[in-house]
């Protein structure tokens, strides 16, 4: 007992050898921070790397015609010069948002049961099949989307709608087929859902059991909790969540190409065919080295495809962050 | 603590079998064929046209030199050139003519068969039996693809009345098929109306499933390859060549073989009719020179097995003159 009671303050010497060996320590820790660092560059990097490879096969097209008539022109006849993108850039846009329409309102429901209401081995099956269904490659909602969804469109959405609703240019319908915006959106709405519930279920999950035990408390029932103390906590997380789930929608490219019907001509109502960015180039990539400028306006597709979704990730980046600062912090 | 030393024993001496056997294997490989002189793996990409008949061709090359493997895949002309300018692959399927565009940036390439585009429509159309007894005039072909002047099928087949609409159908993807097509009507791929379906067999599925529809397939698609007659659910719809107003014996395509005979004899328009190309960047050397000469000589007897049209003895001779 003495013996080692004494044998302690003996040892209180030795941290004159420690200098010597932190350093070393203190080396590989920086080495390994700078590495990661390094490392870390390399992703942003490679964007601004793609940005600028893009802009610069992109600049003969962009001398050749004005930026504004590339955006704003109607017209896509490539082997005659002529390089509309309008079709393309709305053709996006309105599949992303018939998808969005179709596809918040399920997930936010599917994210409050999983995260509010659904017992614990409930959850331990759903969430994991959910995450599954954002798993499913791309073709086969495509294979799906034309099997089931097109003819569906065709021989009883786009009948009964455009009869019950046909007062509305919206719903008007002179494509008689089932490859439409329509098809498009439903295609990618079942795509997005599972991220839009994941990153909804998960930012629900990061409010403090207290809210709800404190709201209950007062007498207040399960929904009314959920309503004034845990949605308006969350609302920029939700928020984030459909952003990142719109700009999953705006560059998926396999399945909606398969289903949407492909005509470079402005669409006006759900029912039209449409040409989102992507699809464009996919289908035309190989066509790129045969007619002058062709290149050129299809990497500009691709660089105007990179700068939307680019927009939408800032924006949820943001979003996300304010959530962090105001709300739980 | 035995027993997970033995297993472990067993899993050692399980792994330096197989190991051992499988270099065993691959010394013996090596040594077993070394009499074949070609070697070495062809990456090949393009047209949904020539995909079946380049199929037999490799399976039966690799029969004579088993130490060649391929790589084929199909999606269109437009990426069989782009892949091979690129130099994704090393052989590419394109059933158009060569660009000059193309040609300036080194594509070479051969004809080595022929097949045709035909009109396709459902078998459940209500007007069939007219259709089938009139076919269609080229003109009636362009006011449906290209001016949009004809929406119904009453119009295509002279009774105005009928305003059941024409579902239109036209290729997504650059391809060969809508290129000659367009071609027959006198435009380009990109004039072509209707939705657009991407792959071969894709538009050939829309088709099927739309009583209402119109498309057009290669032969190798509109013609199912074990029966002969049309894939079900769908059908060839005549062009009626001479214009008379009616579709003669020769003008209805009931089986493959008769439309195999009709784009051999010339009767059937080129295009839509046309000579399916193989491309490579540059000049063919090697195991792929052995390959597309093979092809243009002894690979012809499997042209008529697959269902596709020979090319004339002038045509392969130019060709293998070009090659050499």
């Amino acid at each position: 007992m003495e013996n080692h009671l004494s044998a302690l303050p003996e040892q209180v010497p030795a941290p004159a050898i420690r200098p010597a060996a932190i350093p070393w320590r203190q080396v590989k820790d920086r080495l390994a921070e700078k590495s990661f660092f390094v490392l870390s560059l390399v992703p942003i990097l490679l964007v601004l790397m793609i940005i600028l490879a893009l802009l610069l096969r992109t600049r003969p097209i962009l001398e050749a015609e004005p930026f504004i008539d590339l955006i704003f022109g109607r017209t896509w006849k490539p082997l005659k010069g002529e390089f509309g993108f309008y079709p393309f850039i709305v053709g996006t846009f309105w599949v992303t948002v018939v998808a969005m329409i179709l596809a918040v309102p399920p997930s936010l429901l599917t994210a409050i049961y999983l995260a509010e209401y659904a017992r614990s081995s409930i959850r331990s099956i759903m969430k994991p099949l959910l995450d599954l269904l954002a798993a499913i490659p791309s073709v086969v909602y495509g294979v799906w989307g034309l099997l089931a969804i097109v003819p569906w469109v065709q021989d009883y959405l786009n009948p009964f709608l455009s009869r019950w609703l046909g007062f509305l240019p919206l719903f008007v319908s002179d494509n008689p087929t089932g490859y439409s915006i329509l098809a498009g959106g439903i295609v990618l709405a079942v795509m997005v859902i599972p991220f839009i519930v994941a990153v909804t279920f998960e930012v629900m999950r990061t409010v403090p059991d207290g809210y709800r035990e404190a709201s209950l408390a007062m007498g207040a029932t399960r929904w009314q909790t959920i309503r004034s103390a845990v949605l308006p906590q969350v609302l920029p997380g939700i928020l984030a969540g459909v952003v990142l789930g719109s700009s999953r929608a705006l560059g998926e490219t396999m399945a909606v190409l398969m289903v949407v019907g492909n005509v470079a001509k402005v669409p006006s109502s759900i029912f039209d065919p449409a040409y989102p960015l992507p699809a464009l180039i996919a289908n035309n990539y190989g066509e790129m080295m045969s007619i002058p400028l062709y290149d050129a306006a299809l990497l500009g597709a691709a660089l105007m495809l990179l700068l939307i979704v680019m927009t939408f990730n800032i924006l949820s980046t943001l979003v996300l962050h304010r959530l962090t600062r105001r709300s739980l912090v | 603590m035995n027993t997970r030393f033995s297993y472990t024993l067993l899993i050692l001496v399980v792994v330096f079998t197989l190991s051992a056997s499988f270099i065993a294997g691959c010394g013996n490989q090596s040594t077993n064929q070394g009499s074949s002189d070609l070697s070495g793996t062809i990456a090949i990409s393009g047209a949904f046209a020539l995909y079946p008949m380049m199929g037999l061709w490799t399976e039966e090359f690799q029969k004579l030199h088993p130490d060649v493997n391929f790589d084929v895949s199909a999606g269109g002309a437009g990426k069989g050139m782009a892949d091979t300018l690129t130099g994704a692959v090393d052989i590419g399927m394109v059933s158009r003519d060569v660009n000059p565009e193309e040609e300036a940036q080194g594509a070479f390439w051969v004809g080595v068969t022929k097949d045709a585009v035909f009109p396709t429509i459902n078998t459940q159309n209500p007007l069939l039996a007219d259709l089938l007894k009139q076919g269609v005039k080229k003109s009636t072909f362009e006011g449906i693809y290209i001016s949009g002047e004809i929406t119904t099928w009453g119009q295509v087949i002279g009774r105005p009345e009928i305003t059941t609409q024409i579902h239109v159908y036209t290729r997504s993807d650059a391809a060969g098929a809508p290129e000659v097509w367009a071609k027959y009507l006198g435009k380009q791929q990109e004039d072509l109306l209707g939705v657009g379906v991407s792959g071969d067999p894709g538009l050939l599925e829309a088709v099927a499933k739309d009583a209402l529809g119109i498309g057009f397939n290669n032969l190798g698609y509109a013609y199912d390859a074990a029966s002969g007659k049309p894939v079900a659910g769908t059908t060839t719809l005549p062009i009626d060549i001479n214009e008379n107003g009616r579709a003669d014996a020769d003008e209805i395509l009931e089986t493959k073989a008769e439309a195999v005979e009709m784009v051999a004899s010339g009767k059937y328009p080129s295009p839509p009719a046309r000579i399916l190309n193989l491309v490579t960047k540059g000049k063919p050397e090697g195991v792929v020179k052995a390959f597309i000469e093979w092809i243009l000589t002894d690979g012809q007897q499997f042209v008529g097995e697959a269902g596709y049209v020979q090319l004339t003895h002038d045509q392969l001779d130019a060709a293998l003159q070009k090659l050499r």
